[in-house]
């Protein structure tokens, strides 16, 4: 048939040509086709983070993501852990056991979260103070980034030694050995002197300029490194250093964690998109007659809410309902109690130590956004001895500095002072740490 | 150094190829074949001229014509698989046509059958020390109601176990060869076409069964886009010893598939058209009480427990009797050197759930084209483009048949007119209706399968071959929920996901037949693989949609992509030693490297050594044992090869997003990278016999093997101060063994009747060995586990508190009931003090979904030369199920047994809306899945007579067919064979509201020209 013939010979030409083609795809595959080496488009690896500055500024700006999404975990453990919060009959039954048991399982997310958490944020941190040199910055930028990350770092030190009682400082290894206390304060407190020194070589001018990438709206870098150091010296015992910074920090000024969408304000998730979280009662019941901040931090006129336990009285929280709430790194009126405080301890000028009080006490309006107690002033009499003024700076702490995450070290540094307990003294070091960190930090 | 190598390579074919063809004294060689037994033809006999790429097949009347014989001394050789192999010499002279005629005896299976092997080079069965199981095109063709290959598998393989996941149509499949081999990694063969390897990857691009997040969970089949009707032979090698070639890809196994291709002579036409309907097979049973339950109470269905109510069992309305057709129009043929094989088809098919359908247009050419002698080219594609209408089932909310089990009876889901829409469901969301009518999930695949080869014979001893394969595919996916569908304040969202999948492999390989003397051959490969995969990802999606738009066109859209590329170059040689035709040895070694590796640990060896003794055809054993055994042939294999890790990309310290007030951010993983990440490397043994029993009629073939996979990559937990929380890393190992045993019979065998059966039994047992700790238990899914000393995927859940003496321990709880307090004995709760003795409810293993063994049983009969017979039973005994279905049903007060407590059986307060009863103690929902299934059953009459040739035809087939037709099983649920994870390597057995597998039934024409 003359038809097969025809695709016969047609067919052989067409394979005459495709053999050829696939003999020159053959060479070049041979010739170029090994490369073995391939990057993963849909991630970038550090190398390629750490090599120019628009990386790090992004490592930079997650660094503090990674700290700010961690508020609800610190506040978690402070809270409910103190006289701050109880639990609604949603929660998980490892916050039932923050709240109400006296040893909590070391497996728990509750348990872990703040502490690898804050590694991350140390990991982040130690990411960029290793690598920024090699940019070849201007000390104007340069500084900024050493200080934040030193200050993030510290930050997240300060809010692990508050949580568990002994952690490693040297990060990186798997056989990282726990520290005590003392020598992790001190740490913070030289990384927090040291992102002073970096900050003093740094221009106003300069922040302006790279504010949009680097601090974003709302933080403020000076305040707050004077602010941390106020408040780790404080914690620290270096009472004159307290003071020192405590004086350095403007009280006008807010710097806050903002949460634009798509991220969320971490308390607003867990209190009411969780709804896993109240205010107990007694925060509101205890309080002295016309202090307005009870109002400011609760919902005081709303229903209880379901509890379990049952028999705890808990209401809606108030502050951070929305989920683009900002938060704040700290609160004006700590740095007058911390000073307060300081000058008490050291039983040095207590009537100014009761002024500062009477400040916080009467305060009815703000610049900023901040809780305003509205009451009057105690009488020097009731405010002359380290035993009252310690009793009412604690009082005064619990009620400006509600959901802070700072109530659970008050309760270790004022003792009798207060009135309350916790339920734990310190978290234990979490299970996964204590498995696999061949320093054995659990014994 | 490699470049080098490959040019070196690439150099030697050029120069081989480049040689004018020689022109020599040639000869038509033809013939016929009958059958021994009763002298009909027989078609499809593989004719081949020795030491020459000549060959052909019989055509339907047995007859067959080579062209171009070289004269000379000849010998020609017909085999065909059923029938012993049989050689004639014959001398071919210029001048005169050469005849031959070939009388073939029945016998149960043959040494003779040639096979790939995933070797070099194609060889005799009794060469190959490895198991390698064949199953001829014509089973996996006329396998009735199968839309895709691994479906028309089932059943065929000694051993293998392969689930139909659901009973959609074009649905998933998953192949298990030699029990499951990896934990994070996948656990599906490879699949190569032609040489082409193919993309099997069931990873899900949207929800529509378990979630997509879930690995491995896709309820569409990327085998179903290549029609079972082209296929002319598949192998399955199920050992590492066959595998090893695959290298870094095979731990699973590897599947070939070969398709049809021409025959020189008459064009032979093909056209085939079936009628199918399914029609589903078993039915919830529901709660029908005309009385309101608890249930019924809480979901706004009724006031108080016990008044009159009005239930709905919506199933008549959601299943229909599917209808379905299959179409295949195909031409082969060829004159002189250029044999073609042209196919086209078309498939519709409905599903049991309304609206859920599927079809595909598939078109296909494969030519072959001799240039000379001794070069041979060929190219071989398809070209398929399939679109399959789902609907969301299983865990998905909005589930059609989740809707039915997940909802009580009392809930009216039909069409509101007061309204105008579906009523809202008050547990799902949208109503069953709204989701069948309205939602939309089509599955769109539009793929290119296709592969160019060159075959030169340089000299008689020298083979090269080359070949660059394709398999190109875009899949669109897409899940649409209208505006107002799910809730009042639904705004209605799309999401439209398009996978873009091409992967690319070239082979070269060298082989040389060597002979020392008369009793020594030696056959030498080698060659090298470079394959490279990518897979894109594009993802859109919208919410806020107007009623519609039905594209991503709403007022909220996103945006996402993702790419992964795996690039493997392999280097392989092979030395295959016969001694006296009846001692083979093979080893051989594959030096392969994967980019998914680091550079220290890129480059693996893959060794594999096997050995083949034909004891029956010792002259001593014939003396001795040959009245009894006819044959006898002892094997054993040794091979390595390597799995892939569970991201190609775990290598890196990869850093992710985190936004952060306003502005991008990025931090590192909390997963660590490994830059010495390895492949997880499985070492197998087996060995085996192959023995013959009355002249071959009956053959037995019994293997046993043991596979020890090694370095399986887990998530070890890192200390989180290191700001990481967990690496993946090279730890886990499991072991494997087992037995396949295999009895091939021609039980009759006259002039009007044929019977022949094959009877299969196996059995695989395997065992996690070493997990991160000895206490781990990951847990995947919902029940599934890895538990050290325990077989991957076992159950693991809650038990109720027991009693010392073994009954479950109840208490007194005061409930309202009826209107009246009552007390009520239910389980203990996990906070519950016990009383003293019992054992508290806690966690432990409860089943495994692994069977204990799998046995087929298949028969066909032939009768008269009209008529064929066809059964097969496929069974599987002893795996467990976890009845979600029954679950749910029961916690939501829809199922049958919940009518006890609206008659007033209290303790049925256990089952109903009690979360800390017995929903959540999951021995209660184990169940046996021993099943057997009819899985095939045929009847086909040929006819060949003259009123057939009236119409133009050679031959009439008309055929009866059913699939699935009937299960004996005790399992309570629809079906216990289907999987709501699919191909998911750890979570298997578990049914939850999964499209149980229809009966099919089918009727088929075919007109052979």
């Amino acid at each position: 048939m003359t038809t097969r013939t025809h695709f016969g010979s047609a067919a052989r030409a067409a394979f005459r040509g495709a053999l050829r083609g696939s003999l020159a795809l053959l060479v070049a595959l041979a010739a170029t086709g090994c490369d073995l080496d391939l990057e993963n488009p849909n991630a970038p690896p550090e190398s390629e983070v750490i090599s120019n500055v628009d990386g790090m500024y992004t490592l930079a700006v997650g660094m503090q993501g990674q700290y700010a999404n961690s508020i609800d975990d610190y506040l978690t453990t402070n809270s409910l852990g103190t006289d701050e919060w109880g639990t609604r009959s949603k929660a998980l039954i490892s916050y039932q056991e923050m709240f109400t048991a006296p040893a909590i399982d070391n497996s728990y997310l509750l348990v872990e979260e703040p502490w690898a958490n804050s590694y991350e944020t140390i990991k982040s941190a130690n990411t960029i103070l290793a690598n920024i040199d090699q940019l070849g910055l201007g000390t104007g930028l340069r500084n900024q980034f050493t200080a934040l990350a030193k200050l993030f770092k510290a930050m997240s030190y300060g809010m692990l030694v508050q949580q568990y009682d002994q952690v490693p400082i040297t990060v990186g290894s798997d056989a990282a050995v726990i520290q005590p206390r003392e020598m992790v304060l001190d740490t913070v407190l030289a990384l927090l002197q040291s992102a002073n020194e970096d900050m003093q070589q740094v221009s106003d001018a300069d922040i302006a300029q790279s504010r949009a990438r680097l601090l974003g709206t709302g933080f403020d870098i000076r305040n707050t490194v004077s602010a941390m150091l106020a408040r780790y010296s404080l914690m620290a015992g270096d009472y004159q250093g307290a003071i020192d910074a405590a004086d350095a920090v403007d009280p006008n000024v807010l710097s806050v964690f903002t949460f634009p969408p798509p991220t969320r304000n971490p308390v607003e998730n867990l209190a009411f998109q969780l709804g896993y979280v109240g205010a107990l009662k007694s925060f509101v019941t205890e309080a002295e007659p016309g202090d307005q901040r009870p109002a400011y931090w609760v919902n005081v006129t709303a229903a209880p809410l379901p509890a379990n336990p049952a028999d705890s009285i808990i209401l809606p929280l108030a502050k951070y309902s929305l989920p683009d709430d900002p938060y704040p790194v700290y609160l004006p009126d700590e740095m007058k109690l911390i000073k307060a405080e300081a000058l008490t301890r050291m039983n040095e000028q207590l009537d100014v130590a009761a002024d500062l009080v009477n400040e916080v006490r009467t305060q009815t309006s703000s610049s900023v956004d901040e809780p305003l107690a509205g009451l009057s002033a105690l009488p020097a009499s009731d405010l002359d001895t380290q035993d009252e003024l310690l009793a009412e700076i604690a009082k005064q702490r619990r009620y400006e500095l509600f959901e802070q995450g700072l109530r659970w070290e008050d309760t270790r540094r004022f003792g009798t002072a207060l009135t309350t307990t916790p339920t734990v003294q310190f978290l234990p070091i979490p299970q996964q740490e204590c498995l696999t960190n061949s320093s054995h930090p659990c014994g | 150094m490699v470049v080098r190598r490959v040019r070196t390579w690439v150099s030697i074919l050029a120069l081989f190829i480049g040689l004018p063809a020689t022109v020599a004294a040639q000869q038509t060689v033809s013939g016929s074949v009958t059958d021994a037994s009763n002298g009909q033809p027989i078609a499809n006999v593989q004719i081949s001229v020795t030491g020459t790429m000549l060959g052909t097949l019989t055509t339907q009347d047995g007859r067959f014509t080579i062209s171009s014989v070289p004269t000379g001394a000849r010998n020609i050789v017909a085999r065909r698989i059923g029938y012993a192999t049989a050689r004639q010499d014959i001398t071919v002279s210029e001048g005169s046509p050469a005849e031959v005629t070939f009388s073939l005896t029945p016998v149960a299976k043959t040494l003779e059958e040639v096979v790939v092997s995933g070797v070099g080079a194609p060889a005799e069965r009794r060469v190959v020390g490895n198991t390698v199981e064949t199953v001829a095109g014509d089973e996996v063709s006329q396998a009735p109601a199968a839309t895709s290959i691994d479906q028309a598998l089932q059943g065929k393989i000694t051993g293998a176990v392969i689930s139909q996941n659901s009973g959609n149509p074009g649905g998933g499949v998953s192949v298990r060869l030699r029990g499951t081999n990896s934990i994070l990694g996948g656990s599906e063969p490879l699949y190569v076409v032609d040489g082409v390897i193919v993309d099997n990857s069931s990873d899900a691009l949207v929800s529509l069964s378990a979630n997509a997040s879930r690995g491995n969970t896709a309820i569409s089949n990327a085998l179903s886009d290549l029609d079972p009707d082209d296929i002319e032979r598949i192998e399955v090698l199920k050992g590492a010893a066959a595998a090893a070639l695959y290298g870094s890809r095979a731990n699973n196994g590897v599947i070939q598939i070969f398709t049809k291709r021409g025959r020189a002579g008459e064009t032979n036409v093909t056209l085939r058209t079936e009628y199918s309907l399914s029609k589903i097979a078993k039915r919830y049973d529901l709660n029908m009480s005309p009385y309101a339950g608890y249930a019924d109470v809480q979901y706004g269905g009724a006031d108080s427990i016990g008044e009159p109510i009005q239930r709905w069992d919506i199933q008549d309305e959601i299943l229909r009797v599917g209808q379905g057709t299959s179409n295949q129009l195909s031409l082969s043929g060829g004159s002189g050197p250029t044999t073609y094989f042209v196919s086209g088809g078309y498939d519709y098919d409905q599903g049991i759930v309304r609206n859920v359908d599927y079809r595909r247009w598939n078109l296909r050419t494969n030519l072959t084209q001799r240039l000379s002698e001794k070069l041979e080219v060929g190219v071989r594609g398809s070209y398929t483009d399939s679109k399959a209408n789902y609907l969301p089932e299983g865990e998905q909310t909005p589930g059609v048949l989740t809707s039915v089990i997940f909802t009580p009876t009392s809930v009216n889901q039909f069409f509101d007119k007061s309204t105008g829409r579906y009523p809202y469901n008050p547990l799902l969301g949208p109503s069953a209706f709204e989701v069948m009518n309205n939602f939309e999930a089509p599955n769109r695949v539009t793929r290119m399968v296709g592969g160019f080869d060159v075959t030169a014979h340089p000299t008689s001893s020298i083979t090269l071959k080359y070949l660059a394969g394709i398999d190109d595919y875009r899949q669109d996916a897409k899940f649409f929920q209208p505006p107002y569908s799910r809730a009042a304040n639904f705004t209605g969202s799309v999401e439209n996901p398009v996978a873009l999948s091409r992967q690319f492999n070239n082979d070269f390989t060298a082989t040389h037949l060597g002979k020392l003397g008369n009793s020594f051959g030696l056959t030498s490969t080698a060659g090298f693989r470079y394959a490279s995969d990518r897979r894109e990802v594009v993802r859109a999606a919208a919410s806020d949609l107007q009623p519609g738009q039905d594209l991503v066109s709403g007022a909220t859209q996103s945006a996402s992509q993702s790419l992964t590329e795996l690039r493997t170059l392999g280097f392989f040689l092979e030395e295959r030693a016969a001694v006296a035709d009846r001692l083979y040895l093979t080893a051989g070694i594959n030096y392969e490297a994967s980019s998914a590796f680091g550079p220290d640990e890129r480059w693996q060896f893959f060794p594999r050594v096997s050995a083949s003794y034909v004891m029956g055809e010792e002259p001593w054993f014939q003396k001795s044992l040959g009245n009894t055994v006819s044959s006898l042939r002892l094997r054993a294999a040794y091979g390595e090869t390597g799995g892939q890790p569970p991201g190609l990309y775990s290598r890196f310290a990869n850093y992710v997003d985190l936004p952060f007030s306003g502005r991008p951010g990025l931090v590192a993983s909390t997963l660590a990278g490994n830059d010495s990440l390895l492949p997880e490397r499985e070492r197998e043994y087996e060995f085996g016999f192959d023995a013959g029993f009355a002249k071959d009629r009956a053959q037995l073939e019994f293997t046993y093997y043991n596979r020890h996979v090694k370095d399986l990559v887990l998530a070890v937990p890192l200390p989180p101060s290191s700001g990481f929380t967990s690496q993946y890393q090279n730890i886990g190992e499991l072991t494997n063994n087992g037995v396949e045993i295999a009895l091939n019979t021609v039980n009759v065998s006259g002039q009007n009747f044929t019977w022949r059966s094959r009877l299969s039994y196996a059995r695989n047992r395997g065992k996690v060995t070493r997990l991160v700790t000895s206490a781990d238990t990951l847990l995947d899914g919902y029940l599934n586990a890895v538990i050290e000393g325990q077989p991957v995927g076992v159950f693991y859940g809650g038990i109720f508190a027991r009693n010392p003496d073994g009954t479950i321990a109840t208490k007194a709880t005061d409930l309202v009931y009826n209107g009246r307090d009552t007390t009520v004995m239910l389980p203990y709760r996990a906070q519950d003090v016990l009383p003293s003795g019992a054992v508290a409810n806690a966690s432990r293993i409860i089943g495994n979904p692994e069977p204990d063994f799998v046995a087929t049983f298949g028969n066909t009969f032939d009768i008269g030369r009209r008529l064929q017979i066809g059964v097969l039973l496929d069974g599987r005994f002893g795996n467990d199920v976890a009845n979600f279905s029954k679950r749910i049903s029961q916690l939501f007060g829809a199922d049958k047994s919940n009518e006890a407590e609206i008659s007033g059986d209290t303790t049925f307060r256990a089952y109903t809306l009690n979360p800390n009863g017995r929903s959540t103690t999951y021995e209660a929902y184990i169940e046996d899945g021993t099943f057997v299934k009819l899985r095939e059953i045929s009847a086909a009459l040929s006819f060949d007579d003259p009123w057939v040739r009236r119409f133009g035809a050679q031959r009439l087939t008309l055929r009866l067919a059913g699939r699935n037709l009937y299960t004996w099983t005790d399992y309570s649920g629809l079906d216990p064979e289907v999987n709501m994870f699919s191909a998911s390597t750890v979570s298997r057995g578990v049914d939850f509201a999964t499209t149980p597998l229809p009966r099919q039934f089918t009727m088929s024409v075919s007109l052979n020209f």
